[in-house]
């Protein structure tokens, strides 16, 4: 009987129940992927066809800074917000719950708050006669305000700020899914504290960390606006430069190759993702 | 005994120094930005001499700050409301329809929220040139809609997919239109998932920076904009005052949100 119904079900038409999703398509379709595989396609039709634009920016050694600029800097803040993160998710994953809701309302407005405020907050903290080098000169600690801000020191504490709440939530995602058992069993079977961690607590974590750290790491190489504020002149990192080649330089063929780099780079590292940790969860 | 908040003894002091220093690092920034729209100083000193009122005034004296946090609450209204038509008509394809290829129309619907967006930006930015909608309201509608629909999509589907069918069938036995049925009988059941779409799509819009940089004229500005563009020229307390409005509005409509939920949900 049932699957007769079935079999009526589906034998009218199929693409059945599509309908709906049409007007959708539709403004994805004209306001989305066209125009981002248009401006792609830009990248070797201007000013001719051809791979030029990709010579040049391979080539040209201040556009090759940026990419090492932007590299690097994704780099250092995804080591260093998933070193900072794991003690918070992991505490985060075994508090009482009443401590546990105070830390995540600290997360979640934080993460909330408007990302221009943050970091204009950033940029006075860390100015010459900001807060920090004032303490520190109180302190006798230096005796010459640190240069902190417009060079790659400022772009990497800034964001490293904006981007800690993305590696503590799947981590404390995933830590709190881990049967507390496993390292019941671990102690029982005679392994220390730091044995237990690093055979135990650590393997079973690492998706979490591999998904945050992923996440973190893609969305800080098209970075825009921290780097952008916190930053120098001199030390563009990728997606301002993509911003300044198109607006201020009208170079669209360059502009558009540098869009492309970031957008292969981008998507390679979420198929990496979805290959070997299934998914974002 | 890692997994024990009890049993960790001398590492759960350690744990907690951690979390507390970096709950500060956190918090610390807002609430420095918000006690410095309250300062004196014109040059951020802080502590501020002495506490006042004047960079609101100044911010409020200024029309044009008023216009840019119209023309943010318009387009975060409009697509917002776009967002979450487009995403209702969109999840119940996804849930209920049974064509070829939904996975991949699934995930097609969520490119917009991990693709770089500078990347849209830029791209959008062409398209708008070419056709003439830089600098209008329609422009940025059509912009913030693109970016908000995935987190309406997500929001709607949940609660669809929460959503009993045979309920709405039942209806429709009853003697209801399909439309009837789901007009009086579904949209109720899913009225959570739709409010959460709303708030998150009108936030995206809210707080939406970089394709906005890229949309704006001098005479159609949002606030994140406006507050772009002043800080490209110098760190006024002025725009701690209009940060500490919007963060404060945010926060706000959050908390609204929550309580509303939490109404709903009885």
């Amino acid at each position: 009987m049932s699957q007769t119904t079935v079999a009526v079900e589906r034998s009218p038409r199929r693409g059945r129940g599509i309908g709906p999703a049409v007007p959708a398509m539709l403004l994805l379709a004209l306001f989305f992927i066209i125009p981002v595989f248009s401006l792609l396609l830009r990248s070797v039709t201007e000013p001719e066809l051809g791979l030029q634009n990709y010579g040049e920016l391979f080539a040209t050694s201040t556009y090759a800074r940026v990419f090492f600029n932007t590299f690097m800097v994704a780099t250092v803040v995804t080591a260093v917000t998933l070193i900072i993160a794991y003690p918070v998710a992991w505490l985060l994953a075994i508090m009482p719950q009443r401590h546990a809701n105070l830390v995540m309302a600290v997360i979640l407005i934080s993460m909330w708050t408007n990302l221009l405020a943050r970091t204009y907050a950033w940029m006075v903290l860390l100015q010459r006669t900001g807060v920090i080098n004032t303490t520190l000169m109180k302190l006798g600690l230096i005796s010459e305000p640190l240069a902190l801000v417009k060079n790659l020191t400022g772009v990497t504490i800034g964001m490293t700020y904006i981007m800690l709440p993305f590696v503590i939530l799947p981590l404390y995602a995933t830590i709190r899914a881990i049967d507390p058992s496993t390292l019941q069993a671990a102690a029982l079977c005679g392994a220390g504290r730091w044995q237990a961690f690093r055979r135990v607590l650590l393997p079973l974590s690492a998706p979490g960390a591999a998904a945050g750290g992923l996440m973190v790491f893609v969305m800080s190489l098209g970075y825009f606006v921290t780097p952008a504020l916190l930053g120098g002149a001199s030390n563009m990192m990728l997606a301002e430069m993509i911003a300044q080649l198109v607006q201020s330089l009208l170079n669209w063929g360059l502009g558009s190759a540098a869009a492309f780099v970031l957008l292969v780079v981008t998507l390679a590292i979420y198929a990496l993702q979805i290959r070997f940790f299934g998914g974002m969860r | 005994m890692l997994l024990s908040y009890r049993k960790l003894g001398g590492l759960r002091i350690a744990l907690w120094a951690i979390t507390l220093a970096v709950c500060l690092f956190l918090l610390v920034p807002i609430i420095f930005i918000a006690a410095l729209s309250f300062g004196s100083s014109q040059w951020l000193i802080f502590p501020p001499p002495s506490w006042t009122t004047k960079w609101y005034h100044e911010l409020f004296a200024d029309p044009r700050w008023l216009q840019a946090a119209m023309t943010s609450a318009k387009v975060g209204l409009l697509s917002a409301a776009l967002s979450v038509f487009l995403g209702l008509l969109a999840s119940f394809a996804l849930v209920r329809g049974s064509f070829p290829g939904r996975g991949i129309l699934r995930a097609l619907f969520l490119t917009p929220m991990v693709l770089p967006v500078i990347v849209f930006a830029v791209a959008i930015y062409a398209l708008f040139l070419r056709i003439g909608l830089n600098g209008t309201l329609v422009g940025f509608v059509i912009a913030h809609t693109v970016l908000g629909f995935p987190f309406a999509v997500i929001a709607i589907v949940n609660s669809l997919e929460g959503f009993d069918k045979s309920i709405e069938d039942a209806a429709v036995l009853c003697g209801a239109s399909p439309l009837q049925a789901k007009l009086k009988v579904t949209l109720p059941a899913i009225k959570l998932g739709l409010f959460s779409a709303a708030i998150f799509s009108f936030l995206i819009s809210w707080d939406e920076v970089v394709v906005a940089i890229f949309m704006a004229s001098p005479t159609l500005q949002t606030l994140p904009v406006r507050i772009w563009g002043a800080l490209r020229q110098d760190l006024s307390p002025v725009i701690a005052a209009a940060s500490t409005i919007l963060v404060a509005f945010t926060l706000v409509v959050m908390a609204l949100a929550a309580l509303i939920r939490s109404r709903m949900n009885k």
